[in-house]
């Protein structure tokens, strides 16, 4: 009976100490489970400023960027249309892929 | 006048006298404007002297202004959207010097060529050269303008 009541206690000491044991171990995984599901405050987006696509990258807003004065600007823009225009008028009286993208003279793109 | 009116051409001496009686001769002083883009376009005219630039407003280094797209010289006709619904212009016109263009009534036009079949036929004709020839010439500008983009975007991608 002695015995029984020994190895019964003992029994008891082993799984409450494992209780505690697991219960140590566990609440840290449980912890960083916890850590890592809630919302991380996150740094704020620094998105690249994107640049207008379309003729973004030619001389003519270059040129603006460095200072040259609206009227002349709007001057170049008024000889590159005629000279564009030229230059279609020219493929239509001899359509080929040649006339179609002949070089041209107009400041905006020299 | 440098070169007969393209709106007329095909037409015999009474008819394009019968057609040019409809119209009244209107005097720009330099930089008036002829018509503004988006308002009614009830008259079709022909450019008598002078010059008419069409514009379209592009906003240049962050302002809007009035760029060239096409300019009109004596004997060329403009305000074609006068004949085409829905009658708005669709570009603005300026005289850079004084002109004189004289202005065709569309509800006189389409009463004349009501009366006058074959008139407005070949009215209609010649309209239909002027537009299909502004299509094509912006066609050929638009895809000069593309080639250079797309070259463009192939040297940068290249480095």
């Amino acid at each position: 009976m002695e015995m029984f009541l020994m190895v019964l206690c003992l029994s008891l000491l082993g799984v409450a100490v494992s209780a505690l044991a697991f219960g140590a171990a566990t609440r840290d995984v449980r912890d960083g489970d916890r850590s890592k599901a809630r919302p991380q405050p996150r740094p704020s987006p620094s998105l690249p400023v994107v640049a207008p696509q379309f003729f973004a990258d030619t001389p003519a807003v270059g040129a603006t960027r460095s200072g040259v004065p609206i009227e002349l600007l709007l001057l170049q823009l008024e000889r590159h249309v005629r000279l564009e225009q030229a230059a279609a008028e020219s493929f239509l009286m001899a359509p080929t892929l040649e006339s179609l993208h002949s070089r041209t003279s107009s400041p905006l793109l020299h | 006048m440098t070169a007969p009116p393209e709106f007329l051409e095909g037409l015999n001496a009474d008819d394009a006298a019968a057609l040019m009686a409809l119209g009244t001769a209107t005097i720009l002083k330099t930089g008036a404007v002829l018509f503004d883009l988006g308002s009614p376009a009830d008259f079709l005219y022909l450019v008598e002297r002078g010059r008419i630039n069409l514009t379209l407003p592009m906003e240049v280094a962050g302002h809007q202004q009035d760029v060239l797209v096409e300019e009109r010289l004596p004997g060329q006709m403009l305000g074609w959207s006068a004949l085409i619904p829905p009658h708005r212009f669709t570009l603005k016109a300026t005289a850079p010097l004084e002109s004189e263009v004289i202005g065709f009534a569309r509800a006189a036009l389409f009463a004349h060529f009501a009366a006058n079949p074959q008139v407005g036929y070949q009215v209609t004709r010649n309209v239909g050269g002027v537009i299909g020839q502004r299509l094509q010439i912006l066609q050929a500008m638009w895809l000069r303008e593309m080639r250079r983009v797309v070259q463009h975007r192939y040297e940068v991608n290249r480095g």
